[in-house]
């Protein structure tokens, strides 16, 4: 069985010859960890797909998650200026915009005077929105315009350009025989909230939460063409980002209202196309709402923070979601996996394992992302638990 | 007259309009300022905080409320300091170098302005020297600085060390908070307080605050 076999396995909530390993990286991470410059990570589609293949190999993980979208391979034709700014780099626009690219974060992008643009709710017409990435290179635009083009992208099937399913296709093509590929979609909920920037996007639940329906119902269709748009590039699975749908933000009722009925238009929307599994990224605090996030139609749940990140009990989980829908994460990925030491992580796997893995459906990974700064030693210490104790048949190790 | 339990309750329900309304109204009937502050805003913000602690409200409440306490405070600052009543304390707060979020400070913010604190917000991507020139000038009794990311979070001890080493500790304290900063992380790096949540910071900031008076005294 081979790494894409062993996650299929897992996600369809069969039992594979052994747990899967599969974490999800920091941008910082690659940055740090990859051998390669940030700025051509961030920017270029050739290496950020060459350093996720790389991190992969290195960590023996039996996926990768693409959570970058491709990008125009004319991007450089936007710039004016590339200039380092004490412990900094900073890429100036030729439209006077410039970016602030850390050596170990995801890179942010700032007008020419100083400040980050969101739009008003007020200015938002629901039916210009179709997607919103908050990854694009000029960040957060509206109407949507693609990187640096001010070309307005029409809502519709024509919305992403050729270029962006692009990293998917190359890591497909490389190593998609083999190994598990994931694209990664913004939920409805978490591109409104990086719309507006989060105080005024969690302010306008309660000031005009049928604007925000009106919103999100726009906003999955784009993420419907989009998951379908992976599934097509060749992505063996779709990832869900829901970031901002855990109780340290909002209640069940909040997510009943604005993230249940949206996600579940997108995941079945994906699935009238492709049978590929769908799993939802909720960071925090989830224990209250699996329930709910079941009710999505997701197949399956990542990151499950535990104590004193989250408040995920993994055997209740496992308990309240075995047959279901299949788990990833629970490791905690600050206090264990950054700050412990190789055998604070071995055992903290050992003791996932032996809750978890009975029975299938389970893949060992940190609950949210692996921290830029994390030894590698600690995540390369994940397969061998894996191997070491998550296997399910009876093979030599 | 201008009845206080009623702005509070507009204030628990985020009606800042009627926030600003009743604030004012209350002021022009010769209402004492600071009745109007403690039984009205701040008797709402307490509310507002223990709702919130015991999850029956959730951000979005808060900052509704939060919204419209700021309204009523617009009508209701000049006032108090035309009368010369002062803040609790001074209180500096603002997201680290390298870091973009806010929610969870802008929330121990408001909470500690409705504690009656004044707050010095100094906003996110906050340089050490910022932090430096704002102890200066404003001389507050609690620093708080706040990180979401592991990658920021390592700028706190930068800064406390800085502090240390110019001989702040004896007339201020330092409070951090964060996604992923911890009790543990907290004192590793020397920081006075750390606080879990915005409800439980504003328990700890008047800790600190009382701790600080009674050296002093």
């Amino acid at each position: 069985m081979n790494s894409r076999e062993r996650m299929d396995t897992a996600m369809r909530l069969g039992v594979p010859d052994r747990v899967p390993v599969m974490c999800q990286l920091a941008l910082g991470h690659y940055f740090l960890h990859a051998g390669l410059d940030a700025i051509e990570i961030w920017h270029g589609t050739h290496a950020f797909a060459e350093a996720l293949v790389r991190l992969q190999q290195r960590y023996g993980f039996d996926g990768i998650l693409i959570n970058l979208p491709g990008r125009d391979p004319e991007w450089r034709k936007a710039v004016a200026k590339i200039e380092t700014r004490g412990e900094e780099r900073v890429i100036t626009w030729k439209n006077g915009w410039y970016t602030e690219v850390p050596s170990d974060d995801n890179p942010h992008v700032y007008q020419a005077d100083g400040t980050r643009y969101f739009p008003l709710f007020d200015e938002i017409d629901p039916d210009e929105l179709f997607y919103v990435e908050p990854h694009d290179l000029s960040s957060i635009t509206h109407p949507y315009s693609w990187g640096f083009s001010g070309e307005r992208a029409e809502p519709g099937a024509a919305f992403f350009p050729p270029w962006h399913y692009d990293t998917i296709r190359e890591v497909v093509r490389r190593v998609g025989g083999e190994v598990s590929v994931h694209g990664e979609i913004f939920s409805p909920f978490a591109q409104f909230m990086e719309l507006l920037d989060y105080t005024s996007g969690l302010m306008a639940l309660v000031d005009d939460p049928e604007k925000v329906k009106a919103c999100l119902d726009r906003l999955a269709d784009g993420a419907i063409e989009l998951g379908r748009g992976q599934a097509r590039a060749g992505a063996h699975a779709v990832l869900i980002s829901s970031a901002f749908a855990g109780a340290g933000l909002i209640s069940r009722d909040h997510y009943a209202q604005f993230v249940l009925p949206y996600e579940r238009k997108v995941i079945d929307g994906i699935h009238a196309e492709h049978d590929i599994p769908i799993y939802t990224h909720t960071c925090g605090a989830i224990g209250d709402r699996l329930d709910l996030m079941e009710a999505t139609h997701t197949q399956g749940i990542d990151t499950l923070d535990p104590p004193p990140l989250g408040t995920v009990d993994l055997a209740e989980a496992v308990a309240q979601t075995k047959g279901r829908m299949f788990i990833k994460g629970n490791l905690d990925p600050v206090n264990t996996v950054l700050f412990g030491s190789v055998d604070d992580v071995r055992a903290a796997a050992r003791g996932r394992l032996e809750i978890a893995a009975p029975g299938g459906g389970y893949i060992l990974s940190t609950a949210c992302s692996v921290s830029p700064a994390a030894p590698p030693a600690n995540i390369m210490v994940l397969r061998e638990a894996a191997e070491t104790w998550g296997r399910y048949d009876s093979t030599p190790r | 007259m201008t009845d206080l339990a009623e702005l509070a309750q507009h204030l628990i329900d985020g009606h800042d309009a009627d926030v600003a309304r009743l604030t004012r109204d209350a002021l022009d009937e010769g209402r004492a300022p600071a009745a109007i502050l403690e039984q009205g805003l701040i008797a709402g913000m307490q509310v507002v905080g223990e709702r919130f602690r015991d999850n029956i409200i959730f951000v979005p409440e808060v900052l509704v409320a939060a919204r419209a306490m700021k309204a009523g405070l617009a009508h209701l600052e000049p006032v108090l300091a035309a009368c010369g009543i002062e803040p609790i304390g001074t209180y500096v707060i603002g997201t680290v170098k390298g870091d973009i979020h806010d929610i969870g400070k802008n929330l121990v913010g408001m909470m500690l302005k409705g504690a009656g604190f004044r707050v010095i917000d100094l906003g996110v991507n906050t340089p050490l020297a910022k932090f430096q020139a704002a102890i200066e000038e404003h001389r507050p009794d609690i620093v708080g600085m706040s990180a979401l990311l592991t990658t920021t979070m390592g700028q706190m001890k930068v800064n406390i060390e800085s502090f240390r080493a110019a001989g702040l500790f004896d007339r201020l304290r330092v409070m951090v908070g964060g996604a992923a900063v911890s009790e543990d992380y907290a004192e590793s790096i020397g920081a006075h307080a750390y606080g879990a949540d915005a409800p439980s910071s504003v328990a700890k900031a008047r800790s600190l605050l009382a701790e600080l008076k009674a050296a002093r005294a």
